[in-house]
């Protein structure tokens, strides 16, 4: 049993005492208990370097000092929904549209009873004790769990962890599922950030799609969340959804913007195998959008939330300033963070975790974790290649791009340099955008005729990002451009870093 | 051929004596005579075979005496031809049967094909050889002195049927004195039947027609008599009348083959002579050389030299294949069989070298005819990074087949791989399913090209054996250029005539020869450029014949024609490894069918692609292949990053099997799609 757990991916955390930058930024070597706070922070904007030191005995991976990895991030999973929506593959608990008694329904007390027993599980070592600075409660509807349970849940966090004063707590929260009184119940507990899954304006889309309510109640949820006084919270729409319409879609966003929240999430739908939609539909075909129709859509979406001043952040997100979603930005930076419950992800010590996807499997992990027979925490020992393909796929959703600067002193300039060739012709197409300190755009031919002095250009070019929307769109073909660089790249060898 | 004839002269003349001593008495007589003993002579050999695995048992203890009790009288050396499927591999497993050789039912049906390529297609790709034993009367009753018939020593040397193989028949037909020509009572004579009829007839070797599978409801020995005689001028009544598949009229085959086919010629009492047949590398044992001992013996701990490379060996082991390696210690004037000699690779083992004793003083025997490579294309690894493995298998492979040229070759599409050379197009693919199944190989090959020949206005002539070193822009004016021909042969039941006319005109052919052979099928001579038939030509015929056409060529002299050469740019860049020769009335034709079996086959981009077929610096063809608007923007869900990560990692991982010249990414599905341009 224990095997089943253990879906590792071999990945990363870092940051190496043979850095040149730890040594500036920690003013007493000697006290590293209070020296993690600016450290950490100055994570925030740099991937934590890893550069490979010649001396290293084992090259590819290298052990770092564990408590500077700390997450101070929780991902915590309420997997209950009424029923499973047709493009769904998320590990969810359907309770069914006839149990309106879900303030007793033993499958969810039980679950969070599983929950805190997991989150009490966790081993964290005392010194290293860090208050939680985001929570994100997602789904499955977390919206259908009672207060009093997710209470329980805040309680063994912060009993566990701690919890800021100002931390972001986040929850997604569907139409139909919750009411004046229970929003505020949540806000009382410390929710303060709110994602509304409308995911569409039009009732017959809403239908295709298996949602469990219709338009009438996303605008009751929307008048409740406003009234509440949430003041930070996110609509999040489905593009390319099956017999939708550039009107229906037009329609949908100017909808969203009326309703002014401070965040937009617009999801490219994707069909899944396994999925209803999965066996229905083919992408590309009827009735859902062609390819050429799809990207209009997201082309709209960047162009009509970006007219009325939101900020096109990620990929998938958009917001008014300074209402960036903290919590999603912890993944972006490839930073740590605890995951709870079903299915759920974790990136502690630099191992990627994913716990089992099925409810039964996942009470026998929470006892094996009780147990000390699994762990989910790595030992922070990381390997350079897989981090550095991180950072790049991770950095390259958001419009903050790669900081070249951060990534040289992580994984080495000739690896900048591969990776300004690799990307070449996309900034002579428009695909990526290079950008100097001030996050000017650099006119392409600066780049490309000064290609043959890597340090001229690699000074000049302090960032690069995708292209809004053009480079977006195509992320996936440009980030695996990317990983072939990197995965050609030998981290092992020091003679890299003189060639 | 200079060869040919020479071995022919001395051949005759030994045919001669032979005809002195031996069949001269026979020859009045054994016409009606074997045809009566049919079916004694059957149950003599059943218990002949009995016999025989006793006889093997024994020989382990006293080899040398049972091979000297076999003096060159009392050996044949023949091989089996035929066209493909009318029974040759059959013929020879029922005969090896019926000697005891293998037992019956045992051992994997076609014995003498080993290679899993040749049993797929059934075909013989490498010359195996046999020995068998067979105690045969001579004439009706000379045993008086209580001794039985003479066991006599029958070597079964297996060739290859198809033409592109003439290299290893050759090989095998010079160390044969007759061959068995098989036809099948139903077919009759087809294209490959004539090819090797006259690969034989050139050999100077006595041909036993055998009309096989006379067991089939649609038979018609009497036709494929009329036949032979009327297309070889073979006399009807020499025919034999057999069906492998049961068994009838099979005890008829070896009593021809030992009165009709004369002993070998070679001289007992003359220095050590050995022709080199063939060569393979084995694991345990290193090189095998299978030779043919023409004078003097060979014994085991003899010290050989090699006439061509100057090296001396020690014969390590001797033995004949019986069917397996049988060591005898021992090989004598006119007998077949194989040396263990040290050898360290059979680059070393030259195919139709003279084995000799070291320190005598011999005349080499009359080399073979050499391989001509009339096929090139490139191989290169599908995965760049494999081409030491590719390097490694292609080194393997050439060990076992010395006929492939290698050279080293660049590309600025694919990186580095070979230019090979083949005898033809069967060769060539044999030679490419032999590197995936027995080296597991993953190859993309380059269109294949014949070797044509340039001329330029200050004379200066140019063998072009890869399109890419053909200059698209010369310097000097190309004054004419030459493409190789050949001569083909295409048998087909009247009703389809038209259509192949029409096929053949297409591929430029020119119609030297048209006759019917019987009343409802044609022959039919051609001169072809052999660019035409190397692509596709063979199974466009199949198919417009319903399977019912048979063909087969051979080489033929260059003719001039009016060539050019057709790039293919990528986004204005020309890509080297899918440039091709074309006729120039062709190109147009060709350059489209490229352009658009390519924008197919090129999945869409980033830019978008455009696909161009240029003769020099005009552009004869274009298509555009759109570029792509979107790809998967799927979310990190709730920080699960991995799952993101291995999409990416399984797209990065699609992209690198893909050949990228520029910044276009071509499919290795490309370049098989072009192999089907003609």
């Amino acid at each position: 049993m224990r095997v089943h757990y253990l879906h590792y991916s071999r990945a990363t955390m870092l940051k190496s005492t043979f850095t040149p930058i730890f040594c500036m930024l920690v003013p007493n070597p000697k006290s590293s208990k209070l020296s993690t706070l600016p450290i950490t922070n100055t994570f925030k904007n740099c991937p934590p370097p890893v550069r490979q030191n010649a001396s290293l005995k084992d090259p590819v991976s290298i052990t770092v000092a564990p408590h500077l990895a700390y997450p101070t991030s929780a991902y915590v999973h309420l997997p209950f929904c009424r029923k499973r929506c047709h493009y769904c593959d998320f590990p969810i608990v359907a309770l069914g549209s006839a149990s309106t008694q879900i303030e007793d329904d033993p499958r969810v007390s039980n679950y969070v009873q599983f929950l805190c027993r997991e989150i009490d599980a966790m081993k964290v070592e005392c010194d290293a004790k860090k208050p939680l600075e985001t929570v994100f409660f997602g789904g499955g509807t977390p919206s259908l769990v009672p207060a009093r349970l997710v209470s329980k849940v805040l309680e063994a966090l912060s009993l566990k962890f701690g919890v800021c004063e100002d931390a972001e707590i986040s929850m997604e929260m569907d139409p139909g599922t919750f009411d004046a009184r229970k929003m505020k119940e949540m806000m009382g507990l410390g929710v303060n950030r709110v994602s509304l899954g409308v995911q569409a304006f039009q009732e017959k889309l809403l239908r295709a799609c298996g949602r469990a309510h219709g338009v009438e109640e996303v605008y009751e949820s929307i008048g409740i969340v406003k009234s509440c006084g949430v003041e930070n919270w996110s609509i999040d729409l489905i593009s390319s959804l099956p017999h939708q319409t550039n009107d229906m879609w037009e329609e949908s966003l100017r909808l969203a913007i009326e309703a002014q929240p401070t965040h937009v999430s617009v999801y490219d739908l994707q069909i899944e195998q396994g999925t209803k939609f999965g066996t229905l539909y083919t992408p590309g075909e009827l009735p859902l959008p062609s390819e050429t129709q799809s990207a209009d859509f997201y082309k709209m979406a960047s162009r009509v939330l970006c007219d009325a001043d939101y900020n096109h952040y990620e990929i998938s997100s958009y917001c008014k300033s300074g209402y960036e979603c903290k919590h999603n930005f912890t993944y972006w930076k490839n930073k740590p963070y605890y995951g709870f419950g079903l299915g759920s992800a974790s990136f502690v010590g630099g191992l990627r975790f994913s716990r089992p996807k099925k409810v039964n499997d996942y009470m026998g992990f929470v006892q094996s974790l009780e147990n000390g027979l699994v762990n989910c925490s790595g030992n922070d020992h990381i390997n350079v290649k897989d981090t550095a393909m991180d950072v790049v796929m991770l950095s390259l959703r958001t419009a903050k791009g790669i900081d070249l600067k951060c990534f040289q002193e992580s994984f080495g300039s000739s690896i900048v340099s591969s990776l300004l060739d690799i990307y070449k012709p996309y900034f002579e197409s428009g695909h990526v955008v290079c950008l100097d300190e001030k996050r000017r755009p650099i006119r392409i031919e600066d780049v490309t005729t000064s290609s043959f002095d890597e340090n001229i250009r690699e000074r000049k070019v302090a960032y690069i990002r995708l292209n809004d929307p053009e480079g977006f769109l195509l992320s996936n073909e440009l980030i695996s451009l990317a990983f072939e660089v990197i995965d050609s790249y030998n981290f092992g060898s020091p003679h890299q870093e003189a060639a | 051929m200079g060869y040919l004839s020479r071995s022919s002269k001395t051949l005759r003349q030994s045919k001669f004596l032979y005809h002195l001593f031996f069949s001269f008495p026979l020859s009045s007589i054994c016409g009606g005579k074997s045809l009566i003993g049919g079916l004694p002579h059957h149950r003599f050999a059943l218990s002949r075979a009995l016999f025989c695995s006793h006889a093997r048992q024994n020989s382990k203890e006293n080899n040398r005496l049972e091979l000297s009790e076999y003096p060159p009288e009392l050996i044949r050396n023949f091989s089996i031809i035929a066209h493909i499927d009318h029974g040759k591999s059959t013929l020879a497993d029922r005969l090896l049967e019926l000697t005891g050789t293998i037992k019956k039912g045992h051992g994997q049906p076609q014995y003498l094909d080993k290679l899993q390529v040749e049993r797929e297609r059934g075909i013989t790709v490498k010359a195996q050889t046999a020995t068998m034993f067979y105690k045969h009367n001579i004439q009706d009753t000379n045993y008086s002195d209580g001794q039985g018939p003479p066991s006599f020593l029958l070597n079964l040397i297996d060739t290859p049927g198809h033409v592109d193989f003439s290299y290893e028949v050759s090989r095998s037909l010079a160390a044969c004195q007759g061959a068995l020509l098989v036809v099948d009572a139903a077919q009759g004579v087809q294209a490959q039947t004539v090819a090797n009829f006259y690969l034989a007839f050139e050999s100077n070797l006595t041909i036993i027609p055998v009309i096989n599978k006379i067991d089939q409801p649609t038979a018609d020995p009497d036709g494929v008599k009329a036949q032979l005689k009327s297309m070889f001028d073979l006399d009807p009544s020499d025919a034999l009348l057999t069906s492998a598949k049961t068994g009838q009229g099979l005890d008829q085959v070896l009593p021809a083959v030992i009165q009709r086919i004369p002993p070998p010629p070679g001289k007992s009492g003359s220095p050590l002579r050995m022709l080199l047949l063939d060569s393979y590398y084995d694991e345990y044992k290193g090189v095998i050389c299978h030779v043919a001992v023409v004078d003097g013996a060979l014994r085991k701990g003899d010290k050989i030299s090699a006439a061509a490379t100057g090296q001396s060996y020690e014969a390590l082991d001797v033995g004949i294949m019986h069917p397996e390696l049988t060591p005898t210690g021992i090989l004598l004037t006119g007998q077949v069989g194989y040396v263990v000699s040290g050898m360290r690779s059979t680059k070393e083992a030259r195919v139709g070298d003279t084995l000799f004793h070291t320190r005598t003083i011999i005349e080499p025997l009359p080399g073979f005819k050499p391989a001509k490579h009339m096929v090139f294309s490139g191989l290169y690894p599908a995965d760049g990074s494999d081409f030491d493995a590719l390097n490694h298998a292609i080194e393997r492979l050439t060990c076992n087949d010395a006929s492939v040229s290698i050279t080293k070759e660049s590309s600025t599409a694919l990186g580095l791989g070979f230019r090979c050379g083949f005898l033809g197009l069967l060769h060539m693919d044999v030679f490419h399913q032999r590197l995936e199944q027995e080296y597991g190989a993953h190859v993309i090959s380059t269109v294949p090209t014949v070797p044509y020949i340039f001329e330029y206005s200050d004379g200066s002539k140019l063998q072009v054996e890869n399109p890419a070193a053909l200059p698209s822009n010369p310097k000097q004016r190309v004054t004419a250029c030459w493409e190789p021909t050949v001569m083909a042969t295409i048998i087909i039941p009247s009703q389809y005539v038209g259509s192949v006319i029409t096929l053949c005109s297409e591929r430029r052919g020119q119609q030297l020869e048209y006759s019917f052979i019987d009343s409802q099928r044609v022959f039919m001579k051609y001169r072809m450029p052999l660019r035409e038939i190397v692509v596709d030509f063979y199974n466009e015929l199949k198919s417009i014949t319903s399977g019912y056409a048979s063909f087969d060529y051979e080489d033929a002299d260059y003719q001039q024609s009016d060539l050019v050469k057709l790039d293919i740019l990528l986004n204005g860049q020309p890509v080297d490894a899918m440039a091709t020769i074309v006729h120039n009335m062709k190109a147009y034709r060709v350059g489209r069918e490229l352009v658009e079996k390519l924008k197919k086959a090129i999945d869409r981009q980033m830019f978008e692609i455009s696909i161009q077929a240029a003769i020099g610096s005009k552009v004869i063809a274009r298509e555009t292949i759109s570029a792509m608007r979107k790809n998967v923007l799927a979310k990190c869900y709730g920080g699960d990053v991995t799952r993101k990560r291995k999409l990416l990692e399984k797209q990065k991982e699609g992209k690198k099997r893909m050949k990228r010249v520029g910044s276009v990414d071509i499919p290795q599905e490309a370049f098989h799609e072009l192999l089907k341009v003609s």
